[in-house]
């Protein structure tokens, strides 16, 4: 075993570097310099702060807040002072276990995929669940306040009083069949040709005319207008928005700095991320909105005969796009809309009885 | 030219691989520790970077702990965090007469006006008084009350100027920042001027539509140059030889290898973008290092006032 050693000492107040000897002993580091003579520094005294790492030269600090330090060059002096002193144990790195560290760091990352996935399918998505219903029902207003703005401006409003009355009917018949909720429903008929309808948070339902124009019955919006109020009743966009921060989060932790490209890497990351929360929530819309349909005694025919025209009409008219590209597979939709139309009891009773629809929606 | 033997550029020893094993370790810890471990993480992240730093055959050191990253963060969040965030309740949700509402928004945005200086501050006072070389630290020692006043005057005459006086409160800015900056008992020394960068700027504003924009790479590493050519440490000054082109060709591939790697390639880009900054800098002119005391500013846990609340540790990052 190798006991003398070349290095560098720092006395902490000058910026000089004195040539040093270091000798191992078994209770400390005998260090000589040219001029400073020769001091004893034990081993229980010192902190390593360089070193653990390939190519560093080894760093020991002694004294407080601005100490005194020992240089050496060569790792392997490191690995003497573990022969030289066994009782030091691990208050010195040792190059001999850089080999297991190298195998934890492999485990670790094994462990980081692991820890990844499993927040991504249920860490975000239970957090969203617990936290979403303490949300303040005035938040929710505040945002869907803005954002209708925004999306129904009043100027593009449909203000027909018929048309605006037969919309809060089939408003009223679907909320009837439920529990009561603290939000009070508003239905905006936009002039705009796009084929869709969309809920903002805090009660606000947003039906483009190029959706209504293509219905045929009162039963078939009725079935689009109970899919968009889950979305408030369920609050899916506030859901979304903590969903939203969760994966920013997350995507924060594995790359660890967020700056210059990598936003925008990430960004579409995130977005991606998000197709998988959207569609979970799209899914339960549809669900729940069909039990709401069926309590209301609405036909649930109407809907699915809405979204089979919506799919034949996809090909030859992109337009129609629109309202289901956002949406889960159509076919796959449409069959699930079935099963849960199959256990109706009863029979459905007609929306707007004795009302003609196709002259209704023209109105506007 | 100077002589020979007075020309001192920083070398890195760091390696991706290294990096990228660290970054894992860190990344696994924060995740099963839900974030809290971020701190230490960005602790080990700069020793690591920091003592793969040598300038002059001596490797710097850095002695921040992540639990005084956790307090400085957790000051943040109350002093300006909570605060802004009530007061943005105030003015967008409660149900609270129009002028109260307006003078929450007014609040909110002057808190997160002094925030900005507050910050940068904060986080050059900690990160200069952990770093240290040859065992003597380094420290930064200018207001917060210094920097507010040219952020607040700067930015209303760039207002008032149409962006026109932007240039001159960068110039300002970094005089602050070098100026206050010390090494031991040294302080550095800036000597830049607004009107010098001035025409710079013009001419990237000019330059933005038949360049697409590019202009502006080239005035990145036309300030980068500036700052640190008039930046003096004693006799010796800074030297940086940074060009558009090399700037541009370094994003360029840093871009690809991001994109391509869904940025796991990150810990290599960041060796790549130390490894370029240091090729372009030098330190020419002589370095009396026996004049140098070790003069560390002592940091209180409690100082007075705002600043001095801040000065124990604040940092962001």
């Amino acid at each position: 075993m190798r006991t003398d050693w070349q290095g560098s000492y720092l006395d902490g107040r000058t910026a000089a570097r004195h040539p040093a000897t270091i000798r191992l002993m078994r209770e400390g580091l005998e260090i000589t310099t040219e001029a400073g003579g020769t001091r004893l520094w034990r081993y229980r005294e010192l902190r390593q702060t360089q070193g653990s790492y390939a190519g560093e030269e080894v760093r020991l600090e002694r004294g407080g807040e601005l100490p005194e330090t020992l240089l050496v060059p060569d790792a392997a002096f490191l690995q003497s002072l573990h022969e030289a002193a066994p009782h030091v144990g691990p208050r010195f790195h040792d190059p001999r276990r850089r080999s297991a560290r190298l195998r934890w760091t492999i485990v670790a990352a094994g462990g980081v995929l692991a820890a990844t996935i499993a927040i991504y399918l249920w860490g975000i998505p239970l957090l969203a669940a617990l936290v979403t219903p303490h949300v303040p029902v005035a938040w929710e207003e505040t945002l869907g306040r803005s954002a209708v703005s925004y999306l129904a401006p009043p100027e593009r409003r449909c203000g027909d009083p018929v048309l605006g009355a037969a919309m809060d009917a089939i408003m009223a018949r679907l909320l009837a069949a439920g529990p009561p909720s603290p939000y009070t429903m508003r239905v905006y008929v936009v002039n705009r040709p796009v084929v869709n309808a969309l809920a903002a948070p805090g009660g606000h339902v947003v039906i483009f005319h190029g959706l209504l124009e293509r219905t045929g019955t009162p039963e078939e919006l009725a079935g689009v207008i109970a899919h968009e109020l889950q979305h408030i009743l369920r609050r899916h966009t506030t859901r979304a928005v903590i969903q939203d921060v969760g994966t920013g989060l997350l995507l924060m932790a594995l790359t660890g700095d967020v700056t210059g490209p990598l936003a925008y890497g990430l960004e579409t990351a995130r977005a991606l991320g998000e197709l998988r929360y959207s569609r979970r929530a799209e899914e339960e819309a549809d669900v729940e909105g069909m039990k709401m349909l069926l309590a209301a005694r609405v036909d649930p025919a109407g809907l699915i005969a809405f979204f089979e025209k919506l799919q034949k009409e996809e090909g030859a008219q992109p337009k129609a796009l629109t309202y289901l590209s956002s949406h889960p597979l159509p076919g796959e939709r449409i069959a699930r809309l079935k099963s849960l139309a199959a256990v109706r009891t009863g029979a459905p009773e007609p929306v707007l009885p004795g009302e003609d629809w196709s002259a209704l929606i023209k109105r506007c | 030219m100077p002589p020979s033997g007075t020309l001192r550029r920083p070398t890195f020893h760091g390696a991706g691989g290294t990096l990228f094993g660290i970054h894992v370790v860190n990344t696994l810890l924060t995740l099963v520790t839900l974030g809290f471990y971020y701190f230490w993480a960005k602790t080990r992240l700069r020793r690591y970077l920091f003592g793969q730093t040598e300038i002059e055959g001596d490797r710097f050191a850095y002695h921040g702990t992540g639990r005084e990253l956790l307090l400085g963060t957790l000051k943040a969040v109350l002093v300006f965090g909570v605060p802004i965030y009530l007061l943005n309740i105030i003015r967008d949700v409660l149900d609270v007469p129009a002028p109260v509402k307006v003078g929450a928004g007014l609040l909110s945005a002057s808190l997160l006006f002094v925030l900005f200086p507050v910050a940068m501050v904060g986080a050059r006072r900690y990160r200069l008084g952990r770093a240290s070389w040859r065992g003597i630290r380094f420290s930064f020692r200018g207001r917060v009350r210094d920097l507010v006043k040219i952020v607040l005057v700067g930015s209303i005459l760039t207002g008032l100027t149409l962006g026109l006086y932007y240039p001159f409160l960068l110039v300002k800015r970094q005089a602050f920042m070098i100026s206050n900056s010390y090494f031991g008992s040294e302080r550095f020394d800036f000597a830049g001027r607004g009107r010098d960068l001035f025409w710079v700027y013009v001419q990237a504003i000019l330059l933005t539509l038949p360049t697409l924009g590019l202009s502006w790479v080239w005035y990145l590493a036309r300030k980068r140059r500036y700052f640190w050519d008039h930046t003096s440490f004693g006799p010796a000054r800074f030297s940086c030889t940074i060009t558009g082109r090399a700037l541009l060709g370094l994003w360029a591939v840093n871009a690809l290898l991001l994109v391509g790697t869904l940025g796991i390639a990150w810990p290599w880009v960041r060796v790549r973008n130390i490894h370029f900054a240091f090729r372009n800098l030098a330190l020419l002119g002589p370095l009396d290092l026996a004049r140098i005391q070790q003069e560390a500013q002592r940091v209180s846990t409690m100082g007075e006032g705002l600043s001095g609340f801040f000065d124990s540790g604040f940092d962001l990052a």
